[in-house]
Formats: C-alpha cells, structure tokens, sequence
C-alpha cells in the first residue's frame, strides 16, 4: 500500500518541486496529495475526533508557512495529535519564523531556497528522527527552557519580529518540561554552531546519541508548548 | 534613610545644618521630610500649623495689635501744637508751616523762645529739633538735647502755649490732642513695618520651637521695636511726646546693641555650632547689656561712638564667624550670610561716616539723623525678613533688599555730598539719584549673582548635555540615575552628588538650601523601576544656596529629558517598525517571485545564480530587520551555514572562532561579512576544487581577522577576473574600513585575509 503524502503549497511551482524531492526520497510507492490552501488540505485530511484513529492517515505532511488563506501554523496547531511526521516548508530560515512553527508541532523544517540534493537529504533525515536545529533555533530553545516555558521576546539577533505571541507566564516548569543537563549541554553546544559529529567528540557519545537528545529536545518543545496551550485555553475559558 | 550605610548618610555633616535663623528649616537627615522643605508644588504646609502653635501665633498676632493700637491710641490722645520747624542755616528755629490763626503770620520767624504755666525756655539753637537722642554725637550736646526736650515736652503739653519770636513779637497757642490723623503716614507704614517683622520672627519660631529660632524672633522684635521708635520719632514737632522722652535713648541703644548681640550669637549656632558658642553669646550678650546701660546714664564718655563702634565690632566678629564656619564645613548658608553681614556693614559704616562728617552742619546732620537712619533701618529690617526665605528666592523679597540698600547708598551719598562739597541739597539730591540709578541698573545682575551666586551653564550647553544623555539613556537604560547625576553635577557645581535607595515624590530643597533632592525618573523602558533619588549637596563649590527656583528648573530638566528619551524611542521604534514593514514586503514578493524562478532554471548556472541573490535578499531583509547582532551568535550561524554547504558540496571545514570581547555587530557589519565569507567560499566550491576549507575568525585588541584557506588548484591570485564575486568582497571589506588580500599557499591553494582594525569604531 502506498505511503500518503500531503503536501500544502499554494505556489505550484514550488509544489511540483516539493513533489519531485518527496519521490527522491522514499523508495516505497508514494500517494501524494497536493493542497494549494488551507481549507482544501482540511477537506483532505477529514474530520478529526478526538481519541479515536484517522482511516487510512497521511504519513507525512509538508506545510508552507504563508498561505492565501491562513497560516500554515493553525493547521499544525490542530494536527497536534495527527499520527504524521509534520515538516514545515518555508523560506524564512530565522527563529523568529521556525520557533513558533516546531512550538506547534513540526517535526522540522525543510528552507525551500536548498538545491534538490539538499533538500532530499534532509527531508530523509527527519524521516529519519534527525532533524535539524539551526543555532538561532538552539538559543532561542535554551531561553524557553531557562525560563520555564516562557519564551519571550528574543533581543538583538532575531529575525523578522514575529507577530505571534507566545504564551507565558506560568510557574514552575513540569519535569517533562525541563530540560536533562545533557540535553541542556547538546543545546548549547548548537547554540554555538556545532555540529552533531562535533558535539559527539566533544561530549564523548555517539553521533545518535546526540541525535536522541536533539529529538527528545523537539518532544519536549511540542510537550510544553501544548500543555501551554492548555494552560491557556483553561484560563480563557475555552476548555 | 533606611540604609544607614548609605553614602548619603555617611557624608553627612554631624548635626550642624539645622535651621537656625532661617529656621524654618530642620535638619535631621537629608532626606527626612520635615516642615522646612519644600516640595515643588509646595505642600500643605497649613494642616501642620494647627493646634497649640497656631493658637499662640495668633495670641502673638493680637498682642502685636493691641499693643500698636494702645500705643497709637496713647499718641493720639497727646496734646500738641499744629505747627512745623525748621533749623535756619544759623543754626536757629524758624516756623516753617502753621494752621493755627495765631501763629499764621508769623511763618518764616525766628523762635527764640517758649513758655508755658509760667516758665520761660530759652532755644539758643536747633538742637531740639533733632527727633532721637541716639543721633546726637556729643555728650554735652546730648545731656542738653535731653534737658530740652524734657522740658519742651511738659510745656507742650500744658493746655497752652506762648511762642516767643524775634523782633519781640510772640503768640498764644491752645494746645489739642493730635488724633489718629495727625500722626501722619510715616508713622503708620513705620508700624506696619514693624508688626510684619514681628509676626515673621514668630511664625518662624511657632514653626520650629528651639533656641535658635528664638533668637531670630528675639531679634525681630528687637528691630520691630527701634521701627516703632522711628515712628514715635517722625511725629515729634518742637520735642518728642514727653512720656517717650526719657526712654527714648536707652531703647534706641539697648535695641541696636542687643540685636547685634542676638546677630553674634545666632551666628555661633548656625550654620554650624562654633567652639566656645556659649561663651561667644554671654560675653556678647554681656557687653551690650554693659554699654547700653552705660549709655542710658550717660556714664560713658562719647557714648554715641561706643554704640556705633559696639556694632561694628559685634557685625564684623558675625562676618568672622561666618568664615570660620564656612571653613568647618562649606554650608553655602555661611557664605551667603557673611555677604549680607558685610552689606548690612558697610552702610551702617557709611551712615556713622557721614553723620559725623555733617556735624559740623546742624542742618544736614539732622537730615542724615533721621531719613539716612531710618532708611538703613528699614534697609535692615527687609533683609532680617528674607534669611528665612532665602532658598525660597523670592524675587520680590530680593529685588526689595536690593532696592533698599540702593536707597540707602543713594541717600547716604546725597547726604554726604551736601556735607562735604557743599552743594545745594536739589543738586545733591538729583546726582546721588543718577548716581545710585546707574550702580543699580549696571550692578544689579552682578551683585544678585554674588549674593546669590547665580551663575548657570549656558543653555547651549544644557540643552546639548540633555540631548546627549537622553541618547545614552536610551543605550543603557541602567546609567540614568548616573547620567542624570553628570548632568545636575554641571548644572550647579555641587560638592557631593549622591544616589540613595529612597524615592522622594519630588525635587524639593531641604536643610537650609544647602541639599536638593531629586527623584530619578523612570527613563528607561515604561515598566522600569525608578530608582531612589539624587541628592546634591552646596551648589557652586559651597558658595550657592539652592532655591525653590532650582527646584523648580531641576524639575523642568528631568522632564525635559525624560520627553526627549520617549521621543528618541517613538523615533526609534518607528524606524525599527518601517524596516521590519520593507523586510518583510522584499521577501514576501520578491522572496517568492525568486523561488518560482529558481525553481524554472533552465540551467544549473543560473540556478546558482538566482540562489545566491535570494540568499542575499534574505541576508539584507534580515539586516533590515534586526538592529544588532551579537558577535558569537553571527558566528555560530556562520558556522553553521558554511558547514551545511560544505557538507553538501562534499568540502571539509575547518573553522576556528576566537575574540576576546563579545561585541554587538552593527547591521552593516553583520552583513556585510555574511556576505564576505559567503563570497569567498562560494568560490573555494565553485572554482578550486578545494577538499578543505579553513576559516579562522579572530577579534583580538579591536582587531578583526579573518582567513579563508582552501586546499584547491586556484593560482595566482593577481590575475584572477573580477568576475568572481571578489569586486564584492573587496567593496564591502573596504566599508568596513579594512583591507583584504589573496596569496598562493604552498603546495597549493590560495590564502585571503581580511584584517579590519578599530573595528568597534566603525560602522
């Protein structure tokens, strides 16, 4: 049975590309849907009731970020228990933009400006479990976790200044919010440019064992970030 | 305070800055709030008053009252003569001015004599018409002057009256009693006068209980009493009212000499307690008791000099003391004080001065007797009423002083020209007022600046102070409590600056005028704490009193400053919004149109090609959009970066980081350098085929370095077209103020080094 795909792009150009890198890299039969907004991909993907399994799921959803009719971050943000490995396409390659995208349950990130090759290889390498963590993105991760959560305004070395605001303010953080000292140590060595071959030698582990590190780091990211979310719907009201 | 380590604290003078003659100020801590300092929207000072202190204020009030009414009432009811004298140049009486039907014609006669219930009183000269014996210079001539006026003053008062004048003629005059109108209006604003010197003096003491104001209310009223005096003096005729004959000279005396007394020991206490107080103010006190009773029974040989000379002596030792205790401690109220001793000084010596040149001129003495006198007293009376108000500045108060003292000097001068050139008393009259008109339009500015010590940074410099600060306020917002120290520092020369931890709610001036007090605004961000308060203690070096104006200007400068700070980061922070607005626009529609591009490439070359300009749109919309970027954290992106397109073109990277300080890459910096080391190993990739690349990046003493070593076939660096993206490397190196070089590496490879020195200078 073929693997599904989804792929939400609304420039068709762009899309067609995507395609051509999502068939480089899997071997197996692939089924790729192709989505140019947002109310089209959520006609794709069905209606989602909690607990319960979606027929037949995609097994990888690539979303742009900038779409006609929304933002690719809110379907993300819906998709947070959707059984798929979730990639964020964009051109943005600052914290600014990707933060609050793997805060909403991307499980990495592809920048569309890489050459084919590139692109097919890291595509591969979130499939994987190893995605990547860019060094603004390892900073801007550490002040998340130093603060309990609360990842405020980034000073200086942001990028575009991000519109979305991210909700803060709670108390202590949880144990499943914090941070293990290795993976404290792991951030910071990426925070300052490391690579994972490097970080190994450094810290006198295995390339994969950084590499579990890095996704426990995403887990945990999506982990606080949602019981935030709950945090602060319960707080409105809303649940 | 509440730390009472604070460096306020510490600094802080033992006890001696209390408020003394001026009183309404206490003094316990700089800070302290206490009735004497005053807020700059002043306080409400009344709701302190109430209770027992208001209640005898106003018993004091009605006493005054009373006592100017029964006094008045008393004048009132005595029997006189409506006629006026005048001293001839031979020294004898003429009548000037008559209402009576008897004495009418008689106008422009010589009086020789009068006589009253039987008793004949010879008048050999002028000598009675001199109102006060306090004036009279000669011992003799004061014994006469009492006799005189003694007996003139009983046959006055008799039911009437013969005048006997020259050439035989003579006149009955019915004496009545002069009423409330007939004791004219020199009389009335003389008392006014007085009971407004009075009530300062008490509700300086009734403000703050304690013996130093005590002392300035007992001088007041000292002062208030020579006023009253005056006034008797003004409505004497022939002689004085016979009841105020005898005491007239003892109270004269026994009041200038004991407020010198009071002068001398109020300048043991304050502003700071002298060594030997005590026994300074007893032997003071002592011997004005002394001479003034020595006087009163005309026991001491030229008694007029010993009570001029007693005040002299007691108003130079005040100035001495003044010194002496400015040199203890530098309380600007010492020096501001000694200069008011020495202006009081100098006319009083100018009053003796030319009352005695005059006395051989009976006619000028008696003018400088009474007008020089009394203006010298109101002279000093005004000043006694601006000490305690001194830091309130008011301008009226010290344009008043100033005018009188002009007065004074103008009718001393006038008098003196009349004694010694012998010109005509209009001429006098007129050049002395010329004169004193242009000393006081030409030395008005110069003498409040050395009273006062008014001198201000000029407002060039003010307003370029506060706009630089407001600049480096808004750099670090943290150094406002020290910047805002720097720039009241240049404002008014203080001697100490301190930041304490308490918050006042508002510049005020305390302890005498010699410490302002100024709440630090918040500067900084809109959430920021303020923090404590600036205390300034002795403006100019020492020599300055601070004043209710200062505050009031400190004030306006704080606000001043905070505007020009918000301004500053609306400005900012509209910039930042307008290029965060371009950036995001450039990438959103060119960013795409870019993509679709590169993705429709016919040819692997041109793909490149519109690659790197959309990386370049991204590196620019980025600058664009962030303000700096830290030095370690551009290097770890770099790092990064190189390494992902390294790994991709199957290069190694060596890469090496190194600075000693961690500095802030402005905009241009940052980028241009993305760009640079983008550049040149773009062209390791694409030309040399290089397996390695290694790039080291060094900031060491504000020396930037960086070096791009492959290991490729490249050769000859010299001969290379500018094709090659270098023309852009060497355009932006050169921006930022650097050189950059190519060179063969040996066995192969080529070596580009850029070097940027002073780099934090650039930008």
């Amino acid at each position: 049975m073929a693997v599904k795909v989804l792929i939400l792009e609304d420039n068709p150009v762009a899309r067609s590309f995507l395609c051509r890198v999502v068939r480089e890299s899997f071997s197996d039969a692939i089924a790729i849907t192709e989505a140019g907004d947002l109310e089209s991909a959520r006609r794709q993907i069905g209606p989602l009731v909690a607990g319960r399994e979606p027929l037949d799921p995609f097994k990888l959803i690539l979303v742009d970020l900038e779409l006609p009719d929304g933002n690719g971050m809110e379907l993300l943000a819906e998709l947070s228990k959707y059984p798929a490995t979730k990639i964020v396409t964009t051109l943005y390659s600052d914290d600014d933009h990707l933060f609050p995208a793997l805060q909403c349950g991307a499980d990495g990130y592809l920048l569309k400006e890489d050459r084919f090759e590139v692109l097919v290889e890291e595509l591969q390498k979130i499939v994987r479990g190893q995605p990547p963590l860019s060094p603004a993105i390892a900073r801007r991760l550490l002040t998340h976790f130093r603060q309990g959560g609360d990842s405020g305004p980034m000073p200086l070395n942001s990028g575009f200044q991000s519109s979305r605001p991210v909700p803060s303010g709670r108390g202590a953080p949880l144990d499943h919010e914090r941070l293990t000292p290795r993976e404290s140590e792991v951030l910071t060595y990426l925070s300052k440019g490391f690579t994972i071959k490097e970080i190994a030698n450094l810290m006198g582990i295995k390339w994969f064992t950084v590499n579990d590190h890095i996704k426990s780091i995403y887990k945990k990211l999506n982990v606080s970030s949602r019981a935030e979310a709950a945090v602060l719907a319960s707080k409105q009201g809303l649940v | 305070m509440s730390d009472p380590a604070s460096p306020a604290r510490r600094t802080r003078p033992r006890g001696g800055a209390n408020g003394p003659l001026s009183t309404l100020f206490p003094i316990d801590s700089t800070v302290e709030s206490s009735f004497g300092e005053r807020a700059v929207p002043p306080s409400d000072a009344m709701s302190r008053w109430m209770g027992w202190r208001l209640r005898l204020l106003v018993v004091a009030a009605l006493l005054g009252c009373l006592g100017l009414f029964l006094l008045a009432r008393e004048m009132a009811s005595q029997p006189r003569v409506d006629a006026s004298w005048r001293a001839t140049a031979e020294n004898r009486i003429e009548l000037a001015r008559a209402t009576d039907p008897a004495l009418g014609p008689l106008v422009g006669q010589q009086l020789l004599a009068v006589q009253a219930d039987g008793r004949l009183l010879e008048l050999r000269d002028a000598l009675t018409l001199r109102p006060s014996a306090r004036w009279v210079i000669g011992d003799e001539q004061r014994r006469e002057h009492r006799r005189l006026h003694e007996e003139l003053g009983k046959a006055l008062s008799e039911p009437a009256v013969q005048f006997v004048f020259a050439g035989g003629r003579s006149a009955f005059v019915q004496t009545a009693p002069r009423g409330f109108v007939g004791l004219g209006i020199a009389y009335w604003l003389l008392c006014a006068l007085a009971l407004v010197l009075y009530l300062v003096g008490m509700v300086v003491l009734m403000a703050k209980p304690n013996g130093r104001n005590l002392l300035y209310a007992t001088l007041t009223s000292l002062q208030a009493g020579n006023l009253v005096c005056i006034a008797i003096e003004t409505t004497a005729d022939l002689a004085l009212p016979w009841p105020f004959v005898a005491t007239n000279l003892s109270l004269r005396a026994g009041f200038d000499l004991f407020s010198a007394a009071a002068i001398v020991h109020a300048a043991a206490l304050h502003p700071r307690r002298l060594p030997g107080a005590p026994a300074i103010a007893a032997t003071a006190w002592l011997v004005a008791a002394a001479i003034t009773a020595l006087v009163s029974f005309e026991s001491l040989p030229h008694g007029w000099w010993w009570v001029q000379g007693g005040v002299l002596v007691y108003g130079l030792s005040m100035v001495a003391m003044m010194g002496w205790a400015y040199r203890i401690e530098p309380h600007p109220f010492a020096t501001v004080l000694r200069r008011f001793g020495l202006v009081t000084l100098a006319t009083w010596m100018l009053l003796t001065a030319s009352l005695a040149a005059a006395v051989a001129h009976p006619g000028v003495h008696q003018n400088i007797a009474s007008v020089g006198s009394t203006v010298w007293y109101v002279f000093f009376a005004s000043l006694l009423m601006l000490v305690p108000f001194l830091s309130r500045s008011q301008q009226i108060l010290r344009e008043f002083s100033m005018l009188a003292a002009v007065s004074t000097v103008a009718t001393s001068l006038d008098l003196l020209f009349v004694a010694v050139f012998s010109l005509g008393p209009f001429a006098s009259l007129t050049l002395a007022l010329f004169l004193s008109l242009a000393v006081y339009s030409g030395a008005r500015q110069w003498v409040l600046n050395q009273l006062l010590g008014n001198s201000m940074l000029t407002t060039e410099r003010m307003f370029e102070q506060l706009y630089r600060i407001a600049r480096e306020v808004e750099a670090h917002p943290e150094r406002s409590p020290v910047l805002l120290s720097e720039l009241l520092r240049d404002l008014f020369e203080p001697m100490e600056v301190t930041v304490v931890q308490r918050r006042v709610s508002a510049t005020r001036v305390s302890s005498d005028g010699s410490t302002l007090i100024v709440p630090v605004p918040a500067l900084g961000a809109e959430s920021a704490p303020t923090q404590g308060s600036i205390v300034l203690r002795f403006a100019r070096r020492g020599r300055r009193l601070f004043n209710f104006e200062d505050a009031r200007l400190t004030a306006r400068v704080v606000e001043q400053l905070r505007r020009a700070v918000a301004f500053d980061r609306a400005v900012e922070q509209g910039r930042s919004e307008e290029r965060a607005r371009i950036a995001q626009d450039l990438h959103d529609d060119i960013g795409a149109r870019l993509l679709t591009l590169m993705y429709k490439a016919q040819s692997p070359e041109m793909e490149e090609y519109v690659r790197h300009t959309l990386q370049d749109l991204k590196t620019l919309t980025r600058g664009l959009a962030a303000a700096n970027h830290r030095l370690s954290h551009a290097a770890a992106e770099w790092k990064a970066d190189l390494t992902q397109r390294l790994t991709a073109a199957h290069v190694a990277l060596d890469w090496s980081f190194d600075s000693d300080a961690d500095v802030l890459l402005t905009v241009v910096q940052w980028s241009a350098l993305t760009r640079v080391l983008r550049e040149l190993v773009s062209n390791a990739i694409a030309h040399s085929r290089a397996t390695r690349v290694e790039v080291s990046l060094a900031l060491r003493k504000d020396r930037f370095e960086l070096h791009v070593h492959d290991n490729g076939e490249g050769r000859n660096p010299r001969a290379w077209a500018h094709g090659l993206g270098l023309g852009g490397v060497r355009k932006r190196v050169k921006q930022l103020g650097g050189e950059v070089e190519w060179r063969e590496l040996s066995p192969r490879g080529i070596g580009c080094r850029v070097i940027i020195r002073e780099f934090s200078s650039r930008t």
